[in-house]
């Protein structure tokens, strides 16, 4: 058997591969053709090859407990220049957008005070974090990783579908999948120039080192993670070692007169910067659950004290809540002075008593997202849920408006993908990578594409099942090429630190 | 001599409280509201938040505009004592400020600036039956009016008995037992105000207990806690004595609830730690 | 340059992956030898000779029944629960070696990794293939993983403490052998299978060709310079990697608990009479367990006590 596209039926929705016309897209003519000259079980055989990597690399993601590989698809996605060149402006620009909207947000609030977005957006969010208030990142960067993640639609248009500028992960997969990719499959890169990923760790490394405190040149940096058994502690723990710093849990570090020190072999030895995949409310027992034991206690006041940087900031969680999403077209006009590149699937604020109305007597044919639901968590597909999960949604939305959003049921693109040995359509979507190092965002040429894997699953999301891709961008005059990943200025504001000012977000009620 | 406002009092206070262990504590991290706010009405003269077992201490003001005493204690202890010591200068009742009407106060404007002091926390959560039977009734265009009526229906809802209630006690829960103390007041004139559209916030401060007080003589005073609600400007209410808030009065703290003003909190390991109590000892020295 | 400062968490990680290989090596090779002669000698009691397997062990046999090969396969190979199995050993080891991936090397790791992947399907294989597939397996698994240590680390405090772990387990490996030659009277193991057991049998034969006695045997075992797992030579690696950490960690006392107590054990044995060895063997054999876990304590008081979860209890007024 051929490990072609002869019996692959496109579905209802726009496919990365194939035309609507059967035709092969021109990115993707020499990949098809080297995939052809493979015999089917070839295929399967590399695709047994790639898991098997991952699983003696430890490449695994915890799934209903179970340590098991990510799965890894042999067909590639690829992104030409041209497309990637306007798609990396757009992300670009949306961390740009929600940096200042951070920075205003924990000090002045002009935005709200000038009426571009209503205060109770982030005085009614869970994720405010008034304990982060007079907490100052020292080179103004409160986003240093953003994963922005977007989708195609029916007409093949690039959409934001949301933001992710608290912790988002997946990172290790995409410099992983190249990996494997490029020592199991490497017939298909022969002759493309695609762009390079495994910059990213010195990338991140960098944008950490200028977060370090005003007056620290050689920063001590490390990674905070939960521990090992956290679905992310493969990339905690490659991040780590890619970047040559020192992985630590909250039991390895103290804080002693609103510094930071870690306990070594040899004593105490400080920090100045940590890259934590630790949630918000975990990282500090003072200022969070009580009860936490990975966080680290007098962490925060560290910060505040300018002793230490927290990366990402503390409270980031006010900018990509899904009610925020449907403002950040407005911060990007109100901020940046600019209209938005990307834009954002259509979607309904249901605090608008007449909007929640209409989506809750039509629940059916829209998607309902929570406003701070993460790893695909709490997603009712409308048309594809049961009338009993219809009427619980209705319930709560009715019940929370502010807690939801209602979106239009997008049928995002499909690509194809090696399923039980031949090749099916299935729903992806693209998470690229932005660091933000105070002087420019770049984006990582490619990004995580994932794969919903059971056949007409719209919700793209390792911990719900899915798989992924390598994705390819191709340069545009070959390799080395660096034309279309140059960083965009990105205006950093630094503050002068605040010893111990009165918060000015609350200076008005103070009178 | 006279103090700055005129009517008001210049007063003296030193609030210890602290923990005692079943043992020892380690690394404790600690946290203090103990320090009188300057505002327009009320001036510090001198303040100090002190430990013992001593500690390096800290300061930031935090998101409410409160005075955070922060201090950490690495050597292994059997008791913390924190005492916080203060003299500050108050000024006499005003009468109420603000001339925004009930309904003005819906203005989505305002929902959106005040939406913290509108929206219910876990203490001041009332269900609308509770609302429509002791609230609805009550309200006027007028805010003052329906605050002033408010805060005297609590005190026909509640009996002021010391040691009935905890921190963590609701307002309803207060009002399930029908007793309570000023936080408890507090909470429910708190959570029947919010429901009605009013914005109010918590304060937490001193009360000297006597209305006549003499120059020089200490007395043994309390932690105190009232509220202020919104009408265009802030007004203080006492919902649990029902006198004017004046020049007895010493603010330390605003916030949605307790929660937001906690005098003392921290964090610790070891054995078991039970409060020291608590002892106000307040002295008008004008 | 600085040598990187290393975790107090990650360096009780790695020695512990030290002992546990090296336990799951040592145990392999015991449990092997003992296979071997039963199937040598089919007048064994099976019963004592198991009994005296897990003494040496250290696994408690309160059985009243009789305690058959099964038996102890079972709790010192394949018991993943047991701190003592073979398979136990291993998982622990690559859970240490999930937390210190960042220092220890991709080849170490994947090593562990692999091998732990793959004990479900050798442990399935034992049915069809007998556990001697299985005991070899672990014993290569474990010389890959310690020639990885030395050939991919730094030689930092990082694979000191891998090292320091290996070498305290085989010490402790090597007195529970002669500790139970001694104990058992009568029903003791033969000095060629402790030698097997010891992995030393070749080595021996190559220094006494054609000959065997006790005094030989217990002298090559315990005080054997140039024998790598002999009791002496144990303790002189571990004694100079406790020197070189103490060198690079100098703090209130200039040498480390740990390095007096291992040095002071390793001159006792170092200057004891070999003649009066056998005679002695019980006092010094004791001597050298106490001395390891002394040794144990100290190392843990202070590369790693500090590495441990905090319970916080929240206060309020």
């Amino acid at each position: 058997m051929e490990a072609s596209l002869v019996d692959y039926h496109v579905a209802d929705a726009w496919d990365e591969i194939v035309d609507t016309d059967g035709s092969i897209r021109p990115a993707y003519r020499e990949v098809v053709d080297s995939l052809r000259s493979m015999r089917g079980e070839d295929l399967r055989g590399r695709a047994e090859q790639l898991a098997r990597t991952f699983t003696e690399r430890g490449v695994t993601y915890a799934y209903g407990g179970v340590e098991r590989p990510f799965p890894l698809d042999p067909v590639p996605r690829i992104i030409e220049a041209a497309e990637w060149a306007q798609l990396s402006a757009g992300v670009i620009q949306r961390v740009r957008a929600l940096e200042c909207f951070l920075n205003d947000a924990y000090t002045e609030g002009v935005v709200f005070n000038e009426g571009i977005i209503p205060r109770r957006l982030i005085t009614s969010s869970p994720e405010f974090n008034r304990a982060a208030v007079g907490i100052t990142p020292p080179n103004g960067v409160r986003i240093q990783v953003a994963g922005i993640d977007v989708i195609r639609d029916e007409r093949g248009g690039l959409r934001v579908l949301e933001d992710n500028v608290r912790i988002p992960s997946g990172v290790s997969y995409v410099m992983e999948n190249r990996r494997a990719m490029t020592r199991t499959l490497s017939g298909l890169f022969s002759g493309r120039s695609v762009l390079p990923v495994d910059l990213y760790p010195q990338r991140l490394l960098n944008a950490l080192k200028q977060a370090a405190p005003v007056g620290v040149h050689d920063p001590v940096i490390a990674v905070l993670t939960p521990g090992v058994h956290n679905a992310a502690y493969f990339e905690h723990s490659l991040l780590a070692r890619r970047m040559g710093i020192e992985l630590v849990e909250g039991r390895d570090l103290v804080c002693h007169s609103n510094k930071l020190y870690m306990r070594t072999t040899s004593g105490e030895a400080r920090v100045d910067v940590i890259y934590r995949r630790v949630d918000d409310g975990f990282l500090d027992p003072l200022h969070g659950n009580p009860s936490s034991l990975i966080g680290v206690a007098g962490l925060f006041n560290a910060a505040r004290a300018g002793n230490v940087t927290i990366a990402n900031a503390v409270g980031n969680g006010i900018a990509d809540d899904k009610l925020m999403y449907t403002y950040v077209p407005d911060l990007i006009r109100f901020f940046l002075d600019e209209e938005p590149i990307l834009d954002n699937v259509e979607t309904h604020r249901l605090e608008d008593r007449d909007v929640l109305i209409e989506v809750a007597a039509d629940i059916g044919n829209y998607v309902i997202k929570p406003v701070d639901g993460a790893g695909g968590a709490g997603i009712v597909i409308g048309p594809q849920a049961d009338d009993e999960t219809l009427a619980a949604t209705r319930e709560a939305i009715i019940a929370a408006p502010r807690r939801f959003i209602a979106q239009r049921v997008v049928a995002i693109s499909t690509h194809p993908t090696l399923i039980e040995g031949n090749l099916a359509p299935r729903h992806i979507d693209l998470r690229p990578f932005c660091v933000n190092d105070g002087n420019s965002v770049w984006v990582l040429p490619g990004g995580l594409t994932r794969v919903a894997l059971p056949e007409g699953a719209l919700v793209v999301n390792s911990s719900q099942g899915g798989g992924s891709k390598d994705t390819w961008v191709i340069a545009d005059h070959g390799p080395g090429d660096s034309a279309i990943s140059t960083p965009t200025p990105w205006r950093a504001v630094p503050e002068t630190v605040r010893q111990d000012g009165p918060s000015s977000l609350n200076r008005s009620d103070q009178q | 001599m006279s103090t700055f406002f005129s009517g008001g009092w210049r007063l003296h206070i030193v609030h210890d409280t602290g923990f005692v262990y079943d043992g020892l504590a380690h690394g404790s991290y600690n946290e203090a509201r103990l320090t009188p706010a300057s505002l327009p009405t009320q001036a510090v003269l001198s303040t100090e938040v002190r430990a013992v077992p001593g500690a390096e201490r800290w300061s930031y003001t935090d998101y409410w505009g409160t005075k955070v005493t922060t201090f950490q204690i690495d050597s292994p202890h059997e008791s913390l004592r924190v005492t916080g010591e203060s003299t500050v200068e108050t000024s006499s009742a005003r009468t109420p400020q603000g001339n925004l009407s009930c309904t003005a106060l819906l203005d989505e404007a305002v929902v959106d600036r005040f939406y913290e002091y509108l929206a219910p926390t876990p203490r001041t959560l009332l269900p609308e039956e509770v609302r429509d039977a002791y609230a609805i009734p009550l309200l006027s265009d007028d805010p003052h009016a329906s605050a002033a009526a408010v805060s005297e229906r609590v005190r026909s809802l509640l009996t002021y008995a010391p040691g009935t209630t905890e921190v963590q006690t609701s307002a309803q829960e207060a009002l399930d037992r029908g007793v309570g103390v000023c936080q408890d007041f507090s909470h429910l004139s708190i959570a029947l105000l919010r429901s009605i559209g009013i914005p109010t916030r918590y304060v937490s401060g001193y009360l000297h207990p006597h209305e006549e007080a003499k120059v020089g003589e200490t007395a043994r005073g309390e932690s105190h806690a009232w509220i202020e609600y919104y009408a265009g400007s802030w007004n203080a209410l006492d919902p649990t004595s029902g006198a004017a808030v004046g020049a007895r009065h010493v603010v330390v703290a605003r916030g949605r609830d307790y929660a937001d003003v906690t005098p003392l909190s921290g964090i610790y390991h070891g054995a078991p730690a039970s409060g020291l109590g608590v002892t106000v000892a307040i002295t008008r020295l004008r | 340059m600085r040598e990187p400062s290393l975790l107090a968490r990650m360096a009780e990680s790695l020695f512990w992956i030290g002992r546990y290989v090296e336990r799951a090596d040592d145990t392999s090779r015991i449990i092997d030898s003992y296979l071997h002669r039963m199937l040598e000698d089919p007048t064994e009691n099976e019963d004592v000779a198991c009994r005296t397997l897990l003494a040496i062990m250290g696994v408690p046999t309160d059985r009243v029944d009789k305690v058959t090969t099964p038996d102890v396969l079972e709790l010192l190979a394949y018991d993943a629960a047991s701190s003592s199995s073979i398979i136990g050993s291993l998982s622990r080891a690559r859970e240490n070696a999930q937390g210190s991936r960042d220092v220890i090397s991709t080849e170490m790791w994947e090593c562990l990794n692999t091998t732990w992947f793959e004990l479900p399907a050798r442990r399935a294989q034992v049915s069809r293939t007998g556990p001697h597939a299985f005991l070899r397996s672990v014993r290569d698994r474990s010389s890959l993983f310690a020639g990885l240590t030395d050939a991919t680390m730094n030689r930092s405090d990082a694979w000191r403490f891998v090292t320091l772990g290996r070498g305290i387990e085989r010490i402790d490996m090597m007195t529970r052998l002669l500790a139970v030659r001694i104990a058992s009277g009568v029903l003791a193991p033969d000095w060629g299978t402790l030698l097997r057991a010891a992995g030393a049998e070749e080595a021996f034969r190559q220094v006494y060709p054609g000959q065997e006695s006790t005094e030989l045997i217990a002298g090559f075992l315990m005080l054997d310079p140039y024998f790598p797992r002999s009791a002496l030579f144990a303790l002189t690696s571990v004694e100079g990697d406790l020197a070189a950490l103490s060198d690079n960690a100098i703090r209130l006392g200039s040498r480390g608990d740990a390095q007096r107590i291992i040095g002071q054990a390793r001159t006792t044995l170092e200057y004891s009479n070999p003649d009066e060895l056998i005679h002695r063997l019980s006092e010094i054999l004791e001597l050298i367990t106490t001395a390891c876990a002394d040794a144990t304590e100290a190392i843990t008081l202070r590369y790693f006590d500090k590495a441990t979860w905090v319970q916080w209890e929240s206060e309020a007024e």
